[in-house]
């Protein structure tokens, strides 16, 4: 079950953050989701693979806590996507599944004119998007 | 075909426009001619391609389209900060804009002259439309003089991806159209009025113009007979 959401600007300034427990744990949630901000810079900057990579975008298992686990995905624009999920026995494929809608959810909030790139993401319907998305999460499986 | 989502580009195509497309175009004869119909720009040459369809040549296309818009919405906001003058601005552009539309649209159309007002409304509903932002309205709630109508416009191309923000709720975001159907119309002697009843936008299932005829203004010749 995914527990949060997190959109990060390219200068590590927060877009969207979202959690779905119900428990009163945010600010652990956003803790975690600025722990693995240091994770993704680190990965950035020594990539494993010194030849070309075909998809630099998702960047996998960011790293397994007690209870969570965190995925993490980079953009072109160096925006991130941290995905933070309680689930463990995930599937890989069902996260760059995710990731991919999630990344089409996100461009088409971007293009509404009355967002203001670096600003926060204040559109409902990208919201609404996002919970369909993450209930529907491991429900049914990748097809 | 399929545009990849993969970056962003930045055209400033105008000194105070500036527009964020989704790849990295070159500068084409769809931006020219938008530009031409806003800005009044000498025309672009035309091209055999573009003959129908001016400024929708095909969807990737329209998605520059739709940016541009959106692009001069948010300067003419940012530059007016008055939503009312923002929708009246948005009027008087389509104005210009429709005066000089309609011969384009007369002449790649090859309609016949129309017999009355229900014929015109049906001709703007089905072809004007289709022609310039590739859907067709319908007509509808016509009243019993026969010089109102209603044009229902479930799909919009202008207003794809927009949300309007909480402090411009009273905007009317395609306020252009109705400014450009205006404009077509006064150039074809016909005075309308025309004002939004519906608005997706605003949380109404689609859009609906309506067109009030308010009278019909015969040819004056500027000189008069020597008695």
């Amino acid at each position: 079950m995914i527990v949060c959401l997190a959109v990060v600007g390219h200068q590590n300034n927060p877009l969207y953050i979202q959690s779905f427990t119900e428990a009163d744990d945010a600010l652990k949630l956003h803790h975690i989701v600025h722990c693995s901000l240091d994770v993704v810079d680190e990965r950035v900057n020594n990539p494993k693979k010194s030849g070309p990579t075909i998809n630099e975008a998702f960047l996998g298992l960011l790293y397994p806590t007690e209870n969570y686990k965190v995925y993490g995905y980079l953009t072109n624009t160096k925006v991130k996507f941290i995905l933070v999920t309680t689930d463990l026995d995930v599937r890989d494929a069902d996260v760059r599944n995710f990731f991919r809608r999630f990344h089409a959810a996100y461009v088409d909030a971007v293009t509404n004119p009355f967002h203001v790139p670096g600003k926060k993401i204040t559109s409902k319907i990208f919201a609404e998007r996002v919970s369909t998305m993450v209930k529907s999460f491991g429900l049914s499986p990748a097809s | 075909m399929g545009v990849k989502r993969k970056r962003f580009g930045l055209l400033q195509t105008h000194p105070s426009v500036l527009i964020l497309t989704r790849s990295p175009l070159t500068l084409s004869i769809p931006v020219s001619k938008a530009l031409y119909y806003i800005s009044w720009l000498p025309p672009p040459l035309p091209n055999p391609a573009t003959q129908f369809s001016p400024v929708l040549i095909a969807w990737q296309n329209a998605e520059l389209f739709t940016l541009t818009y959106g692009a001069i919405v948010r300067q003419l906001l940012t530059d007016l900060e008055e939503v009312e003058e923002v929708n009246k601005q948005l009027d008087q552009m389509g104005y210009n804009i429709g005066v000089r539309l309609v011969d384009e649209f007369l002449e790649k159309s090859n309609v016949s002259s129309c017999v009355d007002f229900k014929e015109t409304a049906e001709v703007i509903a089905k072809v004007g439309f289709k022609m310039f932002l590739g859907v067709t309205a319908s007509v509808s709630n016509w009243d019993s003089e026969g010089t109102t109508c209603s044009l229902i416009l479930e799909d919009n191309p202008l207003v794809d991806f927009v949300e309007l923000p909480d402090n411009c709720q009273g905007l009317y975001y395609c306020n252009i159209l109705s400014g450009v159907i205006r404009g077509a119309l006064e150039m074809v002697s016909m005075k309308t009025e025309v004002t939004w009843l519906r608005d997706m936008l605003r949380g109404d299932d689609v859009f609906e113009l309506q067109v009030k005829l308010l009278k019909q203004v015969p040819e004056e010749y500027p000189y008069k007979d020597d008695e």
